[in-house]
This record gives structure tokens, sequence and C-alpha cells, in this order.
């Protein structure tokens, strides 16, 4: 924009950046666009705004962290300079590697700082680098959030309040001349730590315990505790000031001192560089894309079985939504694979829109038709269809089994699966894949480490902003000996912590992946590349030919086995999965030919000589003798009995008058069949039957299921057992000593509120009516009364809107609540003060 | 998309023995996976952790494991297959037992948790002794089998390292004099000897005396041998005389009516487990001599205490033998850990194909019965259903038609009721040998049918092993212990042995229809289906009308 006047404020420096690179600034932050702000002032006070830095600085990889880091812990504005040597150390330190370390920061920095810059987290030229003011405060030190940098505060933060006289003894025993200026000493104290050789001078002199304790503290935790009567060591420390006190057992290590022992270092270990993902194995791409496609033609035979053994309805869906976990268990049982892995599955099914609830009042899940369509499909474009679906679903499988914040269950298919980072995270460990050659498997450990240098998890940002203050790492804990704390493990995050979510859904992505055929024995398939560079139709391409061709027949062999070499066409599957048992799956199929299974492709509607000629076709081998002979044995018996239903029957013993009667047309109405000569069967009740035959002139009796004339009587009608009822006895039940005494005590509280005499308001209480008194009144009332334990008369109302009167006994008064004893109810309790109309005090007299 | 094998999601493995490289994937899968049906077309293999500690045991890695698989496999193998099998076989030598000059026995760890974890095992705590380093851990030297076969169950198989005891040494050759060793036979007794101890698996009729001769060449120790019953102790000893440089002076009979202990010593499972108010007084047996070689004839059959026994025989070799490995008792793992792995097994009908066994001819014949027999049939009582279909006097008529059919051939008639074989032997006018038999008789009875003088003999389950009957050419089953696999694999073994002729052996069923005695044939014959012996089913009446 061609201004020689360097901005003044971050809209300044907003005002003054190109479209193109607001355009970026709002595609990294697209939150700062929701709603559209109304000018380049209003973009840059809400890119200042808490929540949006947060979000910001969440999203930045860790050499861009870092370097936000060191700015927030170096002057405000600071030299390019400054900042360049806070993150490589001002050389005083050691040997080589930290050249090589520090020529990798030189060159990373710049892109870094420019990656801040255009998201608006650091403004101004490069000799006035400023950080937003609000990210400052993030990520600058303070006892409640520690910084990851592990350094404390400036001397000037760590003195404010110190007496001047303090201040002079430590200017005393540090060397510096004495002046009685509070400020030009804090500034003198400052000054000595960071001039090198005075400070280098002045540590020569510290005793050797003293520098142990310093080297403890020198990488963060900066604080420690302190007994009352410290070492001289640390009395050494901090009569110099290089301990400052916090609190009256807690001492801190101030910034300069700690960054003259660091050299100068705002972190011990700057990350310039990506960790590179290293390969774990090298394989023959050819092998995994055979791999990856095997696994892939198992993934759509098991969704296949999963929703064949819901075919005729599934599993009932949980009031509180999902599978329950016997329903998963059986799922899983069915599918010979682990819960976990059955949960995959079903979400498999269920993200790409072939399972799902069918809605009806008895809510069941179900195959949906798109699932009826999906069959249809060639294996390549079902696979595709599966795998596209995985990609982008924000439902994670890999939580089923666990439990949510609140302790309840995770089930599959039910709420609470969705992570919205689950198909960035998948991405992303897949881009990484795809960036290492074709057949290489990564080493996870490798991977995990950069994806957590891409998104690394701030400290104290991962209990969320509800953590509470002064919480695990910042309460420095006490170590027996010097009186110091020994610093509880640096970062939170390790490498080889795999607690946080991403790491997970990275470690589920990789297991996902293979299960599903994207990948081959580790390493990323040629179709599962071609998906993410060029899409669908090219991944179908890719994974046709390796499919295996499905076959058109079996081998059939004496043991009354079927071995179907291969995948089958399916109509054959279908054909032989009804007449034979399944005993083992996987490349091929081995059925069983039982007597029980060849009664059930009969009962299908098969005749043996359908299931000959049906096995003849299929089979390349003879068809043996004994297969051929179980086949004809059991359709010999196979319907030899006859089942059917009836509701009433005929019989007599003359077939002369059955004759009559089926030749009468009256009788169509009654739907009889001749079953037998003498035998009738009929689709009609006996009474209706009995009626129709009475009509058509015969004389029927009905008889009784053992062949008896039934005689018919009119018989009285009686209820079911019943009990006779229990007696109601008068009133309510006699209470018993217990309940009469809490009574009696009740009723005493409630007269002594009722009757006492107050002090003041006595006549606007009057009559039952609660008391009132404004919020200030009743606050300081009630805190009067904390303090001199007397009991005071409240009015109040609960949470459910009712008033009551009581008398309690204020022991504490905070936060809004009153904590008291209650005579009304016996029993110490805590009421908020916003409930609590009025107060009153009573008469001395009358205190319970 | 062209090799031989399929592997399948159960771990078993499919290998179509058609395929121009069935042999050598045959070759390089054996090792690992156990054979467990061998049909016509599709052989089944499993593999098992015990069969890959096996295999780890005869030096093969994961790796090779692994690599066979992918080599041979016409689909590719999931990787979680070969995952577990890698982590399966890499828990086998994290414990090795080994000698200590001290200690006498000890058990050591190259992996620290393990050892912790099965210390804690209530089963393992009072097997060991006192823990020498954090390594080591003494073990008590008469708990050698017990510890192994604990540790197998609880997945950590110990590497046995301490070796056997030579045994006193005793002068054993074979005497090859105008006969040899089979190839199977001597690749057998190799594959025994190298392994130190084990189980050899081959069909009645293969010669399996000999594998046992050939180890006991091989050892040139004292040798104690476990054998049926007395019968089978004598044949044993004839055979041993025969085909050895052993005379009748040096073989001892341990049996109830003699006790003899010699440098060669057969003595039969009875014995060895008669109990006497609450203790085995002739357990001393294994005690007596310096056993250098131990073998157990049948070991399908092997009794339960002699596997206490024989828990404290591991530093000394044993050679298990058998036709099937099938226990009905499902204890197979049991002889696995005590008596050793599998060291030599070949599927029948590869030895029928060399000319070794003969070739039978497996027919069920199916009777109907008449319409009185299946109504008492469907009355009787629900324990006595089998014996009374069993035997029916149509059964009876059929059988004695078969009989008759095969007239002047050597016929046994195998049946397990005797009234029934007494009716039969009745009828048939043939001499019956049953339990109350004496050793005398029998060896007369078979003395003659050996010579043809008899041609028929009916038999009760007395029969079922280690008879030697040369020229049996027929066999007739009417009846058997339920579903019994073992034992029919064991009588079709009657007619195997090759006939001077050449000509094929009948192995003949009587079934009767559409009764429990067909669901049990159907599950006897499963074991024989699985090794290629295809059972025809022939309708009794077309069998009749035929003849």
């Amino acid at each position: 924009m061609g201004t020689t006047t360097p901005p003044r404020t971050l809209a300044e420096a907003l005002r003054a950046r190109g479209d193109e690179s607001l355009a970026r600034l709002l595609r990294a932050r697209p939150d700062l666009l929701s709603p559209v702000p109304n000018d380049i002032t209003q973009l840059a006070t809400r890119a200042g705004t808490r929540a949006s830095v947060v979000r910001a600085l969440e999203h930045l990889d860790r050499f861009a962290l870092q370097t936000a880091e060191a700015l927030a812990v170096a002057p405000d504005p600071a030299p390019y300079g400054t900042l360049l040597s806070l993150l490589t150390g001002d050389g005083q330190d050691d040997g080589d590697h930290r050249d090589d370390a520090g020529a990798a920061i030189t060159a990373a920095l710049p892109a870094a700082l420019a990656n801040l810059r255009e998201q608006a987290l650091v403004w101004g030229e490069d000799e006035r680098l400023r950080l937003v003011r609000t990210a400052r405060e993030l990520l600058a030190p303070s006892p409640q959030h520690p910084s990851p940098t592990g350094l404390g505060p400036t001397v000037a933060e760590a003195t404010a309040g110190m007496s001047p006289g303090r201040l002079q003894e430590i200017l005393t025993a540090a060397g510096l001349p004495a002046t009685h200026d509070p400020v030009s000493a804090v500034t003198a104290l400052a000054g000595l730590f960071t001039d090198r050789t005075r400070m280098a001078a002045l540590l020569d002199t510290a005793p050797v315990e003293a520098l142990s304790v310093l080297d403890r503290l020198v990488w963060g935790p900066p604080y420690g505790e302190v007994t009352p009567n410290p070492t001289p060591p640390v009395k050494w420390l901090r009569d110099r000031g290089l301990l400052l006190p916090v609190s009256t057992r807690t001492v801190v290590l101030p910034r300069e001192a700690a960054l003259h022992l660091r050299a100068g270092r705002a972190h011990r270990v700057p990350e310039p560089v990506a960790p590179t993902v290293e390969a774990a194995a090298e394989r023959d791409p050819e092998a995994v894309d055979r791999a990856a496609a095997g696994q892939a033609f198992t993934a759509l035979s098991t969704i296949e079985e999963l929703l064949k053994l819901w075919n005729g309805g599934g599993p009932a869906i949980l009031r509180a939504g999902g599978l329950s976990v016997r329903e998963l268990k059986r799922a899983a049982a069915a599918m010979d694979v682990s819960e976990q892995v059955a949960a995959f599955w079903v979400e498999l099914a269920y993200a790409a829109g072939l399972l799902a609830a069918d809605g009806e009042t008895d809510e069941r899940y179900a195959a949906t038709p798109a699932y009826d369509d999906w069959l249809e499909l060639p294996v390549q474009d079902r696979w595709v269809r599966l795998a596209t679906a995985w990609l982008a679903a924000t439902r994670t499988p890999g939580l089923v089994g666990g439990q949510d914040a609140k302790g309840r269950a995770l089930s599959a298919l039910g709420p609470e699966l969705d992570r919205s980072a689950a198909p960035e995270v998948r991405h992303r460990v897949l881009a990484l894949l795809a960036g290492l050659p074709p057949g290489t498997a990564p080493d996870p450990a490798g991977l995990l480490a950069r994806l957590r240098w891409e998104r690394p998890l701030r400290t104290g940002a991962r209990g969320g902003p509800a953590t509470p203050a002064g919480s695990s790492a910042g309460t420095p804990s006490r170590a027996a000996g010097t009186g110091y704390s020994a610093p509880p493990a640096a970062a939170a995050t390790a490498p080889g912590d795999t607690s946080d979510l991403r790491s997970r859904l990275a470690l589920w992505t990789l297991n996902e992946a293979e299960l599903l055929g994207v990948t081959g024995r580790g390493a990323l398939s040629s179709q599962a590349r071609a998906l993410l560079a060029q899409g669908p139709g090219e991944a179908a391409a890719r994974l046709a030919p390796l499919v295996p061709e499905p076959l058109d027949h079996v081998l059939l062999q004496a043991d009354l086995t079927a071995v179907a070499p291969g995948p089958l066409k399916r109509p054959l599957a279908e054909m032989l999965s009804v007449l034979a048992d399944i005993e083992s799956k996987g490349g091929a199929t081995v059925y069983r030919f039982t007597p029980g299974s060849v009664r059930r492709a009969l009962d299908a509607g098969q005749a043996a000589t359908d299931l000959h000629a049906f096995l003849a076709a299929h089979s390349r081998t003879p068809v043996p003798q004994p297969l051929s002979y179980l086949i004809d044995d059991v359709a010999r018996r196979h319907g030899h009995l006859r089942i059917g239903s009836a509701s009433a029957y005929v019989r007599c013993d003359d077939e002369a008058v059955l004759n009559e009667i089926l030749a009468d047309k009256r009788s169509a109405a009654l739907r009889l069949r001749r079953l037998a000569p003498t035998v009738l069967a009929a689709q009609t009740d006996p009474a209706s039957l009995l009626e129709g035959l009475r009509e058509m002139g015969f004389a029927p009796a009905a008889e009784s299921a053992e062949g008896d004339v039934l005689i018919t009587r009119a018989g009285a009608r009686r209820t079911p057992p019943r009990s006779a009822p229990t007696p109601v006895p008068e009133g309510p039940p006699v209470p018993d000593d217990t309940l009469l005494g809490a009574a009696v005590r009740a009723i005493r509280a409630g007269d002594t509120a009722a009757t006492v005499v107050r002090k003041d308001g006595a006549e606007a209480a009057s009559a039952g009516s609660l008391p009132r008194t404004t919020a200030a009144e009743t606050l300081a009332t009630v805190q009067a009364a904390a303090m001199t334990g007397s009991a005071v008369w409240i009015g109040y109302v609960n949470a459910e809107g009712s008033a009551s009167q009581r008398v309690i006994a204020p022991v504490r008064v905070e936060g809004g609540f009153v904590t008291a004893f209650d005579h009304t109810a016996d029993e110490v309790r805590t009421y908020p003060l916003h409930r609590i109309t009025g107060v009153a005090e009573l008469a001395d007299d009358t205190g319970a | 998309m062209t090799g031989p094998l399929i592997v399948q999601s159960d771990k078993t493995l499919l290998l179509e023995v058609d395929h121009e490289l069935a042999d050598a994937c045959r070759r390089v899968i054996a090792p690992f996976a156990e054979l467990e049906r061998a049909p016509e077309h599709i052989h089944t293999y499993r593999v098992t952790p015990l069969g890959l500690w096996n295999a780890r045991a005869a030096g093969h890695d994961a790796e090779q494991v692994v690599d066979a698989l992918v080599e041979y496999s016409r689909y590719p193998v999931p990787h979680a297959l070969l995952v577990d099998i890698a982590e399966t076989m890499a828990r086998y030598g994290r414990l090795t037992l080994s000698k200590h000059p001290v200690h006498g026995l000890v058990l050591t760890t190259t992996d620290r948790p393990v050892l912790e974890e099965i210390l804690r095992s209530k089963k393992v705590a009072p097997l060991v002794g006192e823990r020498i380093d954090p390594d080591t851990v003494a073990v008590h030297p008469s708990e050698r089998g017990q510890i192994k076969q604990t540790l197998l169950r609880l997945g950590w198989p110990a590497e046995d390292l301490a070796g056997y005891v030579d045994g006193e040494a005793h002068p054993i050759e074979l005497a090859e004099n105008g006969w040899a060793l089979r190839p199977y036979q001597k690749q057998a007794v190799e594959g025994f000897w190298h392994g130190g101890s084990g189980v050899v698996v081959l069909p009645c009729g293969a010669g399996k005396t000999l594998v046992g001769a050939g180890a006991m060449a091989e050892a040139k120790a004292t040798t104690l041998i476990l054998v049926t019953n007395t019968v089978s102790a004598r044949q044993w000893k004839s055979e041993l005389v025969k085909r050895t440089s052993l005379t009748e002076e040096e073989i001892g009979e341990y049996s109830g009516t003699r006790k003899e202990i010699r440098p060669v010593t057969i003595a039969t499972y009875q014995v060895l487990t008669t109990r006497r108010k609450g203790v085995y007084p002739h357990l001393e047996l294994f005690d007596s001599r310096d056993w250098g070689l131990v073998i157990y004839d049948e070991v399908h059959l092997l009794p339960a205490p002699v596997f206490k026994f024989t828990a404290d025989l591991q530093a000394r070799r044993r050679l298990g033998l058998t036709a099937t490995l099938v226990r009905e008792d499902g204890r197979e793992s049991d002889v696995f850990s005590l008596i050793g792995p599998k060291r030599f097994d070949a599927p029948w009908k590869e030895i029928e194909a060399q000319g070794y066994i003969a070739p039978a001819d497996c027919v069920e014949v199916r009777v109907n019965l008449t319409d009185t027999e299946r109504l008492a049939y469907a009355t009787a009582e629900a324990e006595e259903k089998y014996r009374f279909c069993a035997t029916t006097a149509t059964k009876r008529k059929v059988t004695e038609a078969l009989v008759a059919k095969h007239k002047g051939e050597q016929t046994l008639v195998i049946g397990q009721y005797i009234d029934q074989l007494d009716e039969l032997g009745e009828h048939l006018n043939a001499p019956v040998i049953k339990g109350e038999t004496s050793n005398a008789q029998r060896e007369i009875l078979f003395d003659a049918f050996r010579q043809g003088e008899i041609s028929v003999l009916v038999v009760s389950k007395v029969a079922n092993f280690s008879i030697d009957l040369p020229e049996a050419t027929v066999a007739i089953q009417v009846s058997g212990t339920f579903g019994s696999r073992q034992e029919e694999a064991q009588r079709l073994g009657r007619v195997l042995r090759p006939k001077a002729d050449g000509h094929e052996a009948r192995f003949y069923s009587v079934v009767a229809r559409d009764t429990i005695d067909q669901d049990f044939a159907a599950h006897r014959q499963r074991f024989l289906a699985e090794q290629g012996y295809a059972y025809r089913i022939v309708d009794a009446d077309e069998l009749l009308t035929e003849s």
C-alpha cells in the first residue's frame, strides 16, 4: 500500500493488507466471518477476542506456536533479532549440533512469522513485532496458566508489591548500588540478570547446591515450595533475588534469570521442522494392492453378512438411542470379529446409508432401500461407496464401549459418537501415508508425532477453559531434602502419549483403513491413492482388476463338503447357503451338507431332482455317491407327514352324508375340505360350523378334545381367581416415634420463627408474611450473624417456588451462598443468597 | 491367483491337491499346520498355536511360516492372521527349561514380565522351587512334564533344553534280511529321533511295530513298550524277535499272567493301571530299570493314570504310535504335551497309493426294518434304542447274506453286543471270540483263521486293536461303540494289510435305516471320509437282489 508510516494498531495493520491477504486471513479463521464484520476495526476487534484467538492458536503448528510463545515472553514490541535469539539461544552455551538447529530455526522462522501475521496474531514490521494482546495474555506465563516455555514472571511482575526494604536487601546482597526508588531497583536487578558477564560472575560465587536447585527450576515449572526455614543454598538464592517469593511457601525463578541459565532460549527443544514419517516396512506395492483388495472384498462380504443377519428384523433401538451391548455382541459373534470391529462395521453401514432406523413405533434397525441398490453394483463401486462414506464420516466407532463425560456408556449407532475432528484427522493421516512412496507402511509412532507437531495441544488448553486456576501443573509439589519441588513432566503431551482425541482418531484411522482395505499390510493402496487424488471413478477402475472373478463352480467331496475355491456368483452362493451349512469362510468357502441343510432346501421349494441337477451343473467333480444318496434319502421322507391348520372338523362314519354336505351349495361358506373319506376339515369355528350344519338340516353334535360328545348346558360365568379386597383403614397410618420427634421439632422451630420478637421490621413481617429486605441488607445482616454466631430469621423461596420461613444460624457466607445451621430442619444447610427474600435478627432472648 | 493354498479366516488352510504346486506346498506347511481332513480334492490343514510352537521347536521361525503362506496362497492372506502367527510364535522360547549344576532343573526367561506372570499362576506355584535370580527359578525335576503341560495351557510354552538321559545301553539292531524299512517308516523313525520324543501317526496295517523297532535300533538302549492287551504284547514280541537282533530271552512280558522285567519289556496298560487299596502296585515298573526309550502303542487309548506317570518320565525318550489321534475324550493336546508333538503323519490314501496298504471299498448297507421292528424301535426306552436297532433280526439276515455273498473269502464279522454275536456265530456256524475267550483259545482261533482253516470269524470289540489277521479281506461291522470314530478306523484297519493277490478289501457297515444307528454310523464314518475313504451307501434290498 505504499505507506511509510508503521501501523500503530492491529486495525491499521489489517487495513494496510491487500484484499488477497485479508481473504487468506478469513479462510484461515472463518469464525471471524460470522457475522460479517462491518469494517476493519470491527474485524480487528473480533480477531482479538479470546474465543477467536484460542481457536486460531489451536490451529497453529508446533513451530508457529513456539514462535508465538517466544513472542509472549519477549518485550512488547520485540525486534526480529530478539525473537530469533529467543528461539536459537544467544550462542553462549554449546557446540555444533546447536548450530544445525539454529540454522534450521533461522530458515523456518520467516515462514512461521508470516503464518502468524497472516492469521492476524502478530502485526507490526520486523523491528516492532507485536503479538495480539489476547494471545499474549493466553501465552504469557502466569501462575494460573503455566507457559509451555516453563518460564516464570519477570522480575518486575514478581516483585510487584514487595516492600522497598526487602528490595534494598536484595540489591545489597546482589552487590548492586542501593537506590530508594523501587522502579529503578527493579530495573537494576533485571539489568543484572540480563547482563551475561555480571550474571555469570554472580553465579560463580553461588554454592554448588544452589546451582542444582536452579537446575531443577530452569526448564520449568519455575515454582518451588519452600519451608519457613529454607536450607542455606535456597536462602542464598532468595537473598539475591534469584528466587522471588510468590506466597509464604512458594518462590519463583524470575524470567530473566531463567533465560540466562537457558542461554537465552525460550524453549528447551525448538522444533522448527516437522518430524518426518518414517517407514516401518517397505513392501511390494503390488502385494499391498492385492492385500488391500482382498481386505476390501472381505469388507463387502462382512457388511452383507451383517445386514443379512438383520434381514428378518434387526435389533431394537435402545431408548437412549443405539445398539445394546448384547446385540453388538451377537452381531460380533455372527461376523466372527471382536466387538470393537463389529462396531466399526455397523457404523460404516450406517454412515454409508445402508442401515437405518425403521421409524416404526417399536423402532428397529434395518437395511435401507439404498442397500438393495448397493448390492446390485459391481464390487469395486460398492467398495468405493463404503470408502467415500468412511472418509467423510464424523462417526467414530472407536469410542464405542467407552464412556462419555457423564459416565454413560457409548453404544454403537448411539448419539454422542460424532467427533467433528474425525474427517480432518482421517484425511491428514491418509495424506501423510500418500506422501510416502508406494508400498511403504509407516511407523505409527512417527505418524502420531507428526500429527502432534502439526496441531499441538496447548498446555492448559487440554482441560478446556473450565480448568480451575492453579490446578495440577501450576501447583508445586513438595520434594523432600531441599524443600523444592521437582519439576513434573514438563510437556502435557509426552511423545508416547496417545490419550488425546486426535492421536486416538489417528490410530483408529490406521486400524479402520486396514479393515476397509484402504491400506494393505499397513501401506496405502493405489486404489485408495486414486480415491484421494482423482476421485471415485479412478479408484473403482484401479480396484476392478484386483477383485477376484466370481466363480460358477464348486468342488464336491465325499465327506459331504463342497469347497468354493473363491468368491461365488451370487445366485450360486445363495442357493448353496440354503442347501448346505457354511463351515469356514475366507478366500474360499467350505460348505457342509447335512440332512438338516438338505431339508431346508426342500422346504424352500426345491425338488430332489432340482438339487441333483444343480449340483451336477455346478460341480467340477463328479457328484459323490453319498451326497446323492443323502439328498434322495432326505427327499424320500420330506413331506411324508403333512401339517395344516383347521378351525373345526366334521367326522361321520357314513361317507354318503359327507358327500351330501360337500355337494350342498350352502356349505361353501363353511370352507370345508375333505381330508379322508370320513373326515372334513373346516376353516370356520366349531360354533358357526354347528350352526351352519343345523341350518342345512343336519343334527350335528359337538365333540370334546378327547372325542366325547359335548353336552351343552348354560354354564354360570366366573371370573378368573381373585383375592378378596384388603380393608382400607380410616385416616393415615399411626406415626412412629422418630417421625413424631421430628414433627415436634419442626413445629417448635416454626413456632419460634413465627413468634420471636424481632429487632426490627417485625411489624412488616407480621401475620406469617415473609420478611423483605434489600439484597445488600440481607448480605450484611447474614454476614454479621455469621461473625457473632447468632441466629436470624429468614424468608426463603425454594427451587420449586414455594416460600417458607426459617430460623438459621449462619456459619459461613461465600460465593453467594450462606451455610448455616437450620433450626427448623435441625441440620446444616446451604442457601443461595438470591433465594432469601429477607432477613430479620432475632431478639436476643429467643436466639436458639 | 495361481497358488494351491487358500487361507481361511478361521485359520484353516485349504490345499488343492490336484494343483501342480500342491506337493511343494504340503512340504512347507506340514511343519506348522495339522492335516485335519484329506478327502479327494481339497485337503484341510489347521494352524494352531500348538502347531506353531512345535514348528518353533523344530527350528522354524515366524518369517518362514509367513513366507510359506504368502508364497502359496491364492488370495491375499489377511494381515491380521499373519500378525497373529508372528505373535503366537514369539511366545515360544521366552521360557526355557534347562539343566543346572546346583539346582538340577531350572526355568529361565528372557522376558522377566512373562516369568512374573506365570509365577503368579496358582497352577505353577506348586511346581517350582526357589527363585535363584530375577530371571531364573528352580523346578523340581519330577515336575518337568507337569510344568511343561501347565505352561502350554497358560500360553507360554517352555523350550525344553534339559535333554534326555541315555538310559542303560543295550545292543539292538534291525535284522533286515530279505526285508527293509519302507521309506515312510524310515522317515518316521528319523523324524522321531531328530525330535527326541513324539507321536508317529500311521494307518493300521502300515507297520507301526517296525517304526517302534526302528526307534529301538536307533536308541540301542533298554526299552519299555506299553501295549493295549496281552495278545498284542505277544505279537510285539514275535515281531521283534523276527525283525531285530533281539532274542526271546531279552524280551520280557509284564502282564496279568507274567511279570518279567528284561532289557526290553512289554507291559499292558491294564496291568499298569490295576489299582489295589488306592495305589498302583505295578508303577515301579517305570523305575525298575534305567529305560532309554518308552514306546506307547495305540497312544489314542492311553488311559488317564498313565498320563500322570508319563508326566514324570520327561527325561526319557518317548515314542507314541497310533493310527488315529482322534480321542473321543478330547485329550489330544495332553498327548502332544506329555509324549511329544506329532513327528510324522501321512494321509492313508498316500500310503495306499504307494501300495503298502490295501485299497478298501467301504460300503454302508442300509437295511429297512420291518414294520414290527419299527414300531418296537419307536416305543423302546431311549437308552435301549441303539442296542435295539443295532441288533435287529433284519440286520442279522442281511449280514448272513453278505457272508454268503463273499463265500470263500476270509471274513470278519465285528460287533458290539455279545448275544448278537453269539446268535450270528450260531447262524453262520462260525466261532466267536469275545472277552471271556481265553488267550490260548484266541490264539488257536486266530491261527486257524490265518491258515485258512476257518474262513469266518465273529469277534467282539476285544479284537479292535493290534491283532494281526493278514488275510482278512472282508469285514462286516454290525454294531459298534455308538459313534466312536477311532473304533471305525481301527476296524477298517483289520482289512488294510496288503493282500497277497493285491485285490481290494471290503468293509461293510450294516446300518438300520431311519434310526439312531444311522446317525451314529454317519458320525463314525466322518473320520474315514476325511481320510479319503468315501463310503458308498447301498440299500440292502439292491445288494441282495444283485447277488
